[in-house]
Protein backbone atom coordinates (compact mmCIF):
# COMPACT_ATOMS: atom_id res chain seq x y z
CA UNK A 1 0.00 0.00 0.00
CA UNK A 2 3.16 2.34 0.82
CA UNK A 3 4.09 2.04 -2.91
CA UNK A 4 0.62 3.17 -4.10
CA UNK A 5 0.77 6.58 -2.24
CA UNK A 6 3.54 8.73 -3.39
CA UNK A 7 4.63 10.69 -0.54
CA UNK A 8 6.88 13.75 -1.01
CA UNK A 9 8.51 16.42 1.21
CA UNK A 10 6.48 19.77 1.26
CA UNK A 11 9.43 21.69 0.40
CA UNK A 12 13.08 21.56 -1.30
CA UNK A 13 14.19 25.14 0.91
CA UNK A 14 16.07 24.86 3.71
CA UNK A 15 14.36 25.42 6.98
CA UNK A 16 14.86 26.82 10.54
CA UNK A 17 13.17 25.59 13.72
CA UNK A 18 12.65 29.35 14.75
CA UNK A 19 11.60 30.92 11.47
CA UNK A 20 7.42 31.40 11.66
CA UNK A 21 5.62 30.92 8.43
CA UNK A 22 2.98 32.88 7.70
CA UNK A 23 0.59 30.23 5.85
CA UNK A 24 0.05 26.84 5.68
CA UNK A 25 2.84 24.85 3.72
CA UNK A 26 1.19 23.46 0.61
CA UNK A 27 0.74 19.75 0.12
CA UNK A 28 1.08 18.57 -3.05
CA UNK A 29 -0.86 15.12 -2.91
CA UNK A 30 -0.55 12.63 -5.89
CA UNK A 31 -1.47 8.95 -6.90
CA UNK A 32 0.23 6.62 -8.95
CA UNK A 33 -2.47 3.84 -9.72
CA UNK A 34 0.43 1.66 -11.26
CA UNK A 35 3.11 -0.64 -9.85
CA UNK A 36 5.52 -2.84 -11.78
CA UNK A 37 5.80 -6.21 -10.00
CA UNK A 38 8.89 -7.12 -12.35
CA UNK A 39 9.06 -10.81 -12.84
CA UNK A 40 9.52 -12.26 -16.74
CA UNK A 41 7.35 -14.48 -19.08
CA UNK A 42 7.97 -17.13 -21.76
CA UNK A 43 5.71 -18.88 -24.38
CA UNK A 44 6.86 -21.73 -27.21
CA UNK A 45 5.05 -23.12 -29.69
CA UNK A 46 5.90 -26.54 -31.19
CA UNK A 47 3.90 -29.30 -33.93
CA UNK A 48 1.57 -30.18 -30.96
CA UNK A 49 1.70 -28.92 -27.86
CA UNK A 50 2.38 -24.97 -26.43
CA UNK A 51 4.77 -24.23 -23.14
CA UNK A 52 3.54 -20.78 -21.67
CA UNK A 53 6.37 -20.65 -18.33
CA UNK A 54 7.20 -17.59 -16.01
CA UNK A 55 8.92 -16.86 -12.79
CA UNK A 56 6.86 -16.60 -9.54
CA UNK A 57 8.82 -13.76 -8.01
CA UNK A 58 6.47 -10.72 -7.38
CA UNK A 59 8.44 -7.62 -5.99
CA UNK A 60 7.85 -3.53 -5.26
CA UNK A 61 10.82 -2.02 -6.00
CA UNK A 62 13.80 -3.88 -3.67
CA UNK A 63 11.59 -5.24 -1.61
CA UNK A 64 10.12 -9.08 -2.69
CA UNK A 65 6.29 -9.29 -1.38
CA UNK A 66 6.05 -12.99 -2.96
CA UNK A 67 8.32 -16.22 -3.83
CA UNK A 68 5.08 -17.67 -5.49
CA UNK A 69 2.65 -15.55 -7.02
CA UNK A 70 1.96 -17.76 -10.21
CA UNK A 71 1.64 -15.14 -13.76
CA UNK A 72 0.33 -18.27 -15.59
CA UNK A 73 -3.22 -19.08 -15.65
CA UNK A 74 -5.88 -21.37 -17.37
CA UNK A 75 -8.85 -20.07 -18.63
CA UNK A 76 -12.25 -21.38 -19.56
CA UNK A 77 -11.88 -24.02 -17.04
CA UNK A 78 -14.76 -26.00 -14.99
CA UNK A 79 -14.27 -24.39 -11.66
CA UNK A 80 -11.34 -23.37 -9.33
CA UNK A 81 -8.65 -25.76 -10.44
CA UNK A 82 -9.11 -24.93 -13.93
CA UNK A 83 -10.03 -28.63 -15.10
CA UNK A 84 -11.01 -29.25 -18.61
CA UNK A 85 -9.49 -25.89 -19.36
CA UNK A 86 -8.36 -26.04 -23.12
CA UNK A 87 -6.43 -22.16 -23.29
CA UNK A 88 -3.52 -20.44 -21.20
CA UNK A 89 -2.84 -16.81 -20.25
CA UNK A 90 0.22 -15.68 -19.02
CA UNK A 91 0.49 -11.96 -17.73
CA UNK A 92 3.40 -9.97 -16.29
CA UNK A 93 3.80 -6.27 -15.17
CA UNK A 94 1.31 -4.91 -12.96
CA UNK A 95 0.07 -8.04 -11.15
CA UNK A 96 -3.22 -6.15 -9.75
CA UNK A 97 -4.44 -5.58 -13.76
CA UNK A 98 -3.08 -9.00 -14.88
CA UNK A 99 -5.24 -10.66 -12.07
CA UNK A 100 -8.32 -8.78 -13.03
CA UNK A 101 -7.65 -9.42 -16.85
CA UNK A 102 -6.95 -13.07 -16.71
CA UNK A 103 -11.02 -13.32 -14.28
CA UNK A 104 -12.05 -10.96 -17.34
CA UNK A 105 -11.37 -13.06 -20.06
CA UNK A 106 -11.89 -16.19 -17.30
CA UNK A 107 -15.43 -15.11 -17.78
CA UNK A 108 -16.01 -14.61 -21.01
CA UNK A 109 -14.70 -18.02 -22.34
CA UNK A 110 -17.46 -19.54 -19.60
CA UNK A 111 -19.81 -17.30 -20.54
CA UNK A 112 -19.05 -18.38 -24.35
CA UNK A 113 -19.78 -21.74 -23.63
CA UNK A 114 -22.54 -21.56 -22.17
CA UNK A 115 -24.35 -19.37 -25.05
CA UNK A 116 -22.76 -21.05 -27.34
CA UNK A 117 -22.88 -24.93 -26.05
CA UNK A 118 -18.99 -25.26 -27.72
CA UNK A 119 -15.53 -24.18 -26.30
CA UNK A 120 -14.10 -21.08 -27.56
CA UNK A 121 -11.37 -21.33 -30.17
CA UNK A 122 -8.02 -20.14 -29.32
CA UNK A 123 -8.02 -17.86 -32.48
CA UNK A 124 -11.47 -16.11 -31.02
CA UNK A 125 -10.18 -15.92 -27.86
CA UNK A 126 -7.26 -14.45 -29.05
CA UNK A 127 -9.21 -11.61 -30.80
CA UNK A 128 -11.44 -10.94 -28.11
CA UNK A 129 -8.53 -10.53 -25.35
CA UNK A 130 -7.35 -7.81 -27.80
CA UNK A 131 -10.76 -6.01 -27.67
CA UNK A 132 -10.94 -6.51 -23.78
CA UNK A 133 -7.64 -4.71 -24.01
CA UNK A 134 -8.45 -1.97 -26.23
CA UNK A 135 -11.40 -1.53 -24.67
CA UNK A 136 -9.55 0.54 -21.46
CA UNK A 137 -7.12 2.07 -24.33
CA UNK A 138 -7.15 5.70 -22.59
CA UNK A 139 -6.46 3.75 -18.66
CA UNK A 140 -4.94 0.69 -19.78
CA UNK A 141 -4.51 -2.79 -18.28
CA UNK A 142 -0.47 -2.41 -17.71
CA UNK A 143 0.41 -5.90 -18.47
CA UNK A 144 1.96 -7.67 -21.69
CA UNK A 145 0.06 -10.83 -22.15
CA UNK A 146 1.01 -14.01 -23.89
CA UNK A 147 -2.08 -16.31 -24.67
CA UNK A 148 -1.37 -20.19 -25.29
CA UNK A 149 -3.50 -23.24 -26.89
CA UNK A 150 -4.13 -25.28 -29.61
CA UNK A 151 -5.27 -24.47 -33.60
CA UNK A 152 -8.18 -25.91 -34.78
CA UNK A 153 -5.34 -28.11 -36.75
CA UNK A 154 -4.09 -29.08 -33.39
CA UNK A 155 -0.86 -27.39 -33.73
CA UNK A 156 0.88 -25.07 -30.83
CA UNK A 157 -0.59 -21.78 -31.69
CA UNK A 158 1.02 -18.43 -29.37
CA UNK A 159 -0.25 -14.77 -29.44
CA UNK A 160 1.56 -11.61 -27.85
CA UNK A 161 -0.23 -8.80 -26.79
CA UNK A 162 0.94 -4.94 -25.89
CA UNK A 163 -0.92 -3.34 -22.83
CA UNK A 164 -3.26 -1.63 -25.31
CA UNK A 165 -4.35 -5.56 -27.77
CA UNK A 166 -2.04 -5.27 -30.44
CA UNK A 167 -1.20 -8.81 -31.36
CA UNK A 168 0.21 -11.20 -33.29
CA UNK A 169 0.43 -14.73 -33.69
CA UNK A 170 3.67 -15.75 -33.01
CA UNK A 171 6.35 -18.89 -32.39
CA UNK A 172 8.08 -17.60 -29.31
CA UNK A 173 8.06 -14.63 -27.14
CA UNK A 174 9.42 -13.23 -23.87
CA UNK A 175 7.86 -10.73 -21.98
CA UNK A 176 8.55 -8.76 -18.85
CA UNK A 177 11.16 -7.13 -17.12
CA UNK A 178 14.33 -9.95 -18.44
CA UNK A 179 12.44 -9.93 -22.10
CA UNK A 180 15.80 -8.24 -23.50
CA UNK A 181 17.73 -10.76 -21.88
CA UNK A 182 15.61 -13.78 -22.93
CA UNK A 183 14.49 -12.55 -26.50
CA UNK A 184 17.87 -12.96 -28.36
CA UNK A 185 18.55 -16.43 -26.74
CA UNK A 186 15.45 -17.42 -28.45
CA UNK A 187 15.86 -15.99 -31.95
CA UNK A 188 19.12 -17.92 -31.34
CA UNK A 189 18.41 -21.15 -30.59
CA UNK A 190 14.31 -21.25 -31.44
CA UNK A 191 14.39 -19.90 -35.40
CA UNK A 192 17.62 -20.28 -35.66
CA UNK A 193 18.91 -16.83 -36.59
CA UNK A 194 22.25 -15.90 -37.58
CA UNK A 195 22.90 -19.90 -38.30
CA UNK A 196 23.78 -21.16 -41.18
CA UNK A 197 24.31 -24.44 -43.22
CA UNK A 198 28.46 -24.94 -42.94
CA UNK A 199 29.59 -25.29 -46.53
CA UNK A 200 25.90 -25.00 -48.29
CA UNK A 201 27.56 -22.31 -50.50
CA UNK A 202 29.57 -18.73 -50.29
CA UNK A 203 28.10 -15.18 -50.00
CA UNK A 204 24.60 -14.88 -50.08
CA UNK A 205 24.60 -18.51 -51.31
CA UNK A 206 25.35 -19.36 -47.99
CA UNK A 207 21.81 -21.19 -47.18
CA UNK A 208 20.20 -20.35 -43.73
CA UNK A 209 19.58 -22.76 -41.45
CA UNK A 210 15.49 -23.49 -41.50
CA UNK A 211 13.58 -23.24 -38.27
CA UNK A 212 11.06 -25.77 -37.77
CA UNK A 213 8.85 -27.02 -34.71
CA UNK A 214 10.82 -28.44 -32.05
CA UNK A 215 10.56 -31.52 -29.79
CA UNK A 216 8.80 -30.96 -26.73
CA UNK A 217 11.67 -32.06 -24.62
CA UNK A 218 14.15 -29.52 -26.38
CA UNK A 219 11.83 -26.69 -25.89
CA UNK A 220 11.29 -27.44 -22.30
CA UNK A 221 15.20 -27.68 -21.72
CA UNK A 222 15.17 -24.08 -23.64
CA UNK A 223 12.84 -22.68 -21.47
CA UNK A 224 14.99 -23.83 -18.33
CA UNK A 225 18.02 -22.64 -19.93
CA UNK A 226 16.66 -19.15 -20.89
CA UNK A 227 14.77 -18.66 -17.56
CA UNK A 228 18.07 -19.51 -15.43
CA UNK A 229 20.20 -17.49 -17.33
CA UNK A 230 17.56 -14.56 -16.59
CA UNK A 231 17.67 -15.12 -12.96
CA UNK A 232 21.47 -14.91 -13.08
CA UNK A 233 21.29 -11.58 -14.62
CA UNK A 234 18.18 -9.60 -13.58
CA UNK A 235 17.89 -9.04 -9.58
CA UNK A 236 13.49 -8.87 -10.38
CA UNK A 237 13.47 -12.81 -11.47
CA UNK A 238 13.72 -16.11 -9.49
CA UNK A 239 12.61 -18.05 -6.72
CA UNK A 240 10.23 -20.89 -8.45
CA UNK A 241 9.56 -21.50 -12.36
CA UNK A 242 6.17 -22.38 -13.40
CA UNK A 243 5.88 -24.09 -16.37
CA UNK A 244 2.24 -25.22 -18.19
CA UNK A 245 2.28 -27.19 -21.25
CA UNK A 246 -1.07 -27.56 -23.12
CA UNK A 247 -1.47 -30.85 -25.18
CA UNK A 248 -4.39 -32.41 -27.37
CA UNK A 249 -4.46 -34.79 -23.98
CA UNK A 250 -5.05 -31.16 -21.69
CA UNK A 251 -2.55 -29.08 -19.57
CA UNK A 252 0.09 -30.15 -17.72
CA UNK A 253 1.79 -27.81 -15.10
CA UNK A 254 5.51 -28.11 -13.78
CA UNK A 255 7.04 -26.13 -10.79
CA UNK A 256 10.87 -26.21 -10.19
CA UNK A 257 12.76 -23.86 -8.21
CA UNK A 258 15.21 -20.97 -9.22
CA UNK A 259 17.72 -19.13 -7.17
CA UNK A 260 16.20 -17.06 -4.07
CA UNK A 261 19.02 -14.76 -4.49
CA UNK B 1 17.57 8.30 -24.35
CA UNK B 2 19.65 11.52 -24.42
CA UNK B 3 22.23 9.69 -22.28
CA UNK B 4 25.71 10.44 -23.79
CA UNK B 5 25.94 6.76 -23.77
CA UNK B 6 23.03 6.20 -26.22
CA UNK B 7 23.64 8.80 -28.87
CA UNK B 8 25.57 6.84 -31.07
CA UNK B 9 25.08 3.16 -30.40
CA UNK B 10 27.65 0.32 -30.48
CA UNK B 11 28.16 -3.03 -28.50
CA UNK B 12 30.85 -4.92 -27.44
CA UNK B 13 31.66 -7.88 -25.83
CA UNK B 14 34.92 -10.14 -24.78
CA UNK B 15 35.01 -14.15 -23.78
CA UNK B 16 37.29 -16.20 -21.77
CA UNK B 17 38.18 -19.89 -23.51
CA UNK B 18 40.87 -22.54 -22.89
CA UNK B 19 44.27 -20.75 -23.41
CA UNK B 20 42.05 -18.32 -25.55
CA UNK B 21 40.14 -15.24 -25.22
CA UNK B 22 38.09 -13.47 -27.82
CA UNK B 23 36.77 -9.63 -28.11
CA UNK B 24 34.04 -8.56 -30.25
CA UNK B 25 32.42 -5.44 -31.30
CA UNK B 26 29.69 -4.08 -34.13
CA UNK B 27 30.53 -1.58 -36.69
CA UNK B 28 27.56 0.87 -36.59
CA UNK B 29 27.75 4.45 -35.82
CA UNK B 30 24.89 6.59 -35.55
CA UNK B 31 23.52 9.79 -34.77
CA UNK B 32 20.12 8.79 -32.57
CA UNK B 33 18.10 6.87 -35.35
CA UNK B 34 20.22 7.64 -38.01
CA UNK B 35 23.44 5.53 -38.84
CA UNK B 36 25.96 7.75 -40.39
CA UNK B 37 28.79 4.95 -40.81
CA UNK B 38 29.11 1.02 -40.84
CA UNK B 39 32.82 0.79 -41.23
CA UNK B 40 33.57 2.47 -37.14
CA UNK B 41 35.35 -0.32 -35.46
CA UNK B 42 35.41 -0.41 -31.38
CA UNK B 43 38.78 -2.18 -31.17
CA UNK B 44 42.41 -1.21 -30.45
CA UNK B 45 45.26 -2.83 -30.06
CA UNK B 46 47.91 -2.05 -27.83
CA UNK B 47 50.37 -4.97 -28.02
CA UNK B 48 50.85 -8.26 -29.75
CA UNK B 49 48.05 -10.20 -27.59
CA UNK B 50 46.17 -7.46 -25.73
CA UNK B 51 43.23 -5.55 -27.23
CA UNK B 52 41.06 -2.78 -25.73
CA UNK B 53 37.36 -2.46 -27.03
CA UNK B 54 35.68 1.13 -26.23
CA UNK B 55 31.62 1.95 -26.85
CA UNK B 56 29.48 4.92 -25.84
CA UNK B 57 30.05 8.57 -26.83
CA UNK B 58 32.19 8.08 -30.20
CA UNK B 59 33.92 11.25 -29.73
CA UNK B 60 35.04 9.87 -26.57
CA UNK B 61 35.93 6.47 -27.93
CA UNK B 62 38.33 8.32 -30.71
CA UNK B 63 39.75 10.67 -28.12
CA UNK B 64 40.45 7.39 -25.01
CA UNK B 65 41.69 5.50 -27.61
CA UNK B 66 43.83 8.11 -28.80
CA UNK B 67 45.03 8.80 -25.21
CA UNK B 68 45.56 5.37 -24.43
CA UNK B 69 47.87 4.61 -28.03
CA UNK B 70 50.28 7.54 -26.92
CA UNK B 71 50.06 6.16 -22.65
CA UNK B 72 51.02 2.63 -23.98
CA UNK B 73 53.48 3.85 -26.80
CA UNK B 74 54.86 5.62 -23.79
CA UNK B 75 55.11 2.70 -21.46
CA UNK B 76 56.72 0.67 -24.35
CA UNK B 77 59.75 2.94 -25.11
CA UNK B 78 60.12 3.56 -20.74
CA UNK B 79 59.80 -0.31 -20.11
CA UNK B 80 61.45 -1.72 -23.81
CA UNK B 81 58.48 -4.24 -23.56
CA UNK B 82 54.90 -4.94 -24.16
CA UNK B 83 52.13 -4.26 -22.12
CA UNK B 84 50.20 -6.81 -20.16
CA UNK B 85 46.66 -6.54 -20.24
CA UNK B 86 46.62 -7.05 -16.24
CA UNK B 87 48.64 -3.30 -16.64
CA UNK B 88 46.54 -1.99 -19.14
CA UNK B 89 43.83 -2.68 -17.20
CA UNK B 90 45.03 -0.82 -14.27
CA UNK B 91 46.24 2.13 -16.52
CA UNK B 92 42.59 2.35 -18.03
CA UNK B 93 40.86 2.44 -14.02
CA UNK B 94 43.68 5.20 -13.39
CA UNK B 95 43.16 6.74 -16.50
CA UNK B 96 39.75 7.41 -15.99
CA UNK B 97 39.53 8.07 -12.76
CA UNK B 98 41.52 11.24 -13.40
CA UNK B 99 38.34 12.49 -14.91
CA UNK B 100 36.50 11.71 -12.17
CA UNK B 101 34.00 14.68 -11.72
CA UNK B 102 34.13 14.89 -15.74
CA UNK B 103 34.32 11.91 -17.36
CA UNK B 104 34.51 10.16 -20.52
CA UNK B 105 31.60 8.56 -21.65
CA UNK B 106 32.37 5.11 -22.62
CA UNK B 107 32.68 1.48 -21.21
CA UNK B 108 35.89 0.00 -21.95
CA UNK B 109 36.52 -3.63 -22.36
CA UNK B 110 40.21 -5.04 -22.09
CA UNK B 111 40.92 -9.21 -23.62
CA UNK B 112 44.11 -10.36 -23.72
CA UNK B 113 46.39 -13.21 -22.80
CA UNK B 114 49.92 -12.43 -20.46
CA UNK B 115 52.54 -12.74 -22.22
CA UNK B 116 54.53 -14.07 -19.62
CA UNK B 117 51.95 -16.45 -17.64
CA UNK B 118 50.31 -17.31 -21.12
CA UNK B 119 47.02 -17.20 -18.47
CA UNK B 120 44.35 -15.32 -20.49
CA UNK B 121 42.82 -12.05 -19.10
CA UNK B 122 39.34 -10.09 -19.26
CA UNK B 123 37.88 -7.60 -17.63
CA UNK B 124 35.71 -4.43 -17.96
CA UNK B 125 34.75 -0.96 -16.29
CA UNK B 126 32.67 1.59 -16.00
CA UNK B 127 32.86 4.95 -16.95
CA UNK B 128 34.79 6.41 -14.31
CA UNK B 129 37.55 2.96 -13.91
CA UNK B 130 35.48 0.86 -11.40
CA UNK B 131 37.33 -2.79 -12.40
CA UNK B 132 35.01 -5.72 -12.88
CA UNK B 133 37.20 -8.72 -13.57
CA UNK B 134 35.73 -11.69 -14.93
CA UNK B 135 35.85 -15.12 -15.23
CA UNK B 136 33.71 -15.45 -17.91
CA UNK B 137 32.52 -12.53 -20.09
CA UNK B 138 32.26 -9.42 -20.31
CA UNK B 139 29.86 -6.55 -21.97
CA UNK B 140 29.33 -3.32 -23.02
CA UNK B 141 26.95 -0.77 -24.64
CA UNK B 142 23.93 -0.21 -26.01
CA UNK B 143 22.95 -4.18 -26.67
CA UNK B 144 24.50 -5.08 -23.16
CA UNK B 145 21.39 -6.33 -21.90
CA UNK B 146 20.75 -8.42 -24.84
CA UNK B 147 24.79 -9.52 -24.44
CA UNK B 148 24.04 -10.36 -20.64
CA UNK B 149 21.17 -12.84 -22.17
CA UNK B 150 22.80 -14.48 -25.32
CA UNK B 151 26.33 -14.51 -23.34
CA UNK B 152 24.40 -16.38 -20.23
CA UNK B 153 23.20 -18.58 -22.42
CA UNK B 154 25.77 -19.64 -24.89
CA UNK B 155 28.73 -19.47 -22.89
CA UNK B 156 30.17 -22.45 -21.13
CA UNK B 157 33.77 -23.22 -19.58
CA UNK B 158 37.19 -24.15 -21.48
CA UNK B 159 36.22 -23.93 -25.12
CA UNK B 160 38.36 -24.02 -27.50
CA UNK B 161 39.51 -21.33 -29.81
CA UNK B 162 37.39 -22.15 -32.79
CA UNK B 163 34.42 -23.16 -30.16
CA UNK B 164 35.04 -19.54 -28.74
CA UNK B 165 34.59 -17.59 -31.77
CA UNK B 166 31.06 -19.67 -32.74
CA UNK B 167 30.05 -18.72 -29.11
CA UNK B 168 31.15 -14.93 -29.34
CA UNK B 169 29.95 -14.60 -33.03
CA UNK B 170 26.54 -16.03 -32.36
CA UNK B 171 26.17 -14.38 -29.25
CA UNK B 172 27.08 -11.18 -30.69
CA UNK B 173 24.77 -11.23 -33.82
CA UNK B 174 21.93 -12.38 -32.01
CA UNK B 175 22.09 -9.41 -29.36
CA UNK B 176 22.70 -6.75 -31.85
CA UNK B 177 20.04 -7.32 -33.92
CA UNK B 178 17.03 -6.72 -31.01
CA UNK B 179 19.13 -3.40 -30.47
CA UNK B 180 18.35 -0.70 -32.79
CA UNK B 181 21.33 1.37 -32.39
CA UNK B 182 23.78 -1.58 -32.53
CA UNK B 183 24.71 -3.94 -35.81
CA UNK B 184 25.59 -3.16 -38.81
CA UNK B 185 28.40 -6.14 -39.27
CA UNK B 186 31.15 -7.13 -36.97
CA UNK B 187 34.38 -7.84 -36.55
CA UNK B 188 36.22 -10.54 -34.23
CA UNK B 189 39.63 -11.29 -32.63
CA UNK B 190 40.27 -14.73 -31.24
CA UNK B 191 43.53 -14.53 -29.15
CA UNK B 192 45.82 -17.56 -28.37
CA UNK B 193 49.06 -16.89 -26.97
CA UNK B 194 51.05 -16.64 -29.74
CA UNK B 195 48.92 -16.49 -32.35
CA UNK B 196 46.06 -13.95 -33.00
CA UNK B 197 42.64 -14.46 -35.53
CA UNK B 198 40.97 -11.39 -37.49
CA UNK B 199 37.48 -12.32 -38.68
CA UNK B 200 34.80 -9.61 -40.44
CA UNK B 201 30.79 -10.93 -39.93
CA UNK B 202 28.71 -9.49 -42.42
CA UNK B 203 25.32 -9.74 -40.18
CA UNK B 204 22.32 -8.31 -40.71
CA UNK B 205 22.72 -4.67 -42.86
CA UNK B 206 19.43 -3.17 -40.93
Amino acid sequence: MTSLVNQQPHSEAIGYSFSQSTHAPNKQHSFYPYTDNGGSTLGITGADFAILAGDTRSVAGYNINSRYAPKVFKIGGDDETGEGAHILLSVVGFAADGHALKERLDAVVKMYKYQHGKPMSVRACAQRLSTILYQKRFFPYYVHAILAGLDEEGTGALYSYDPVGSYEREQCRAAGSAASLIMPFLDNQVNFKNQYIPGSGEGHALEPKKAGPLPRSTVEQLVRDAFTSAVERHIEVGDGLQMMVITANGIEEIYTPLKQD
Amino acid sequence: MSSPFDINGGACVAMVGKDCVAIACDLRLGMQALTVSNNFPKLFNFGPSTFLGLTGLATDVSTVSDLFRYKVNMYRLREERNIAPQTLANLVSSSLYEKRFGPFFVSPVVAGVNYTTGKPFICGFDSIGCIDFAKDFIVSGTASEQLFGTCEGLWEPDMSPDDLFETISQALLSAVDRDALSGWGAQVYIIEKDKVTKRLLKGRQD
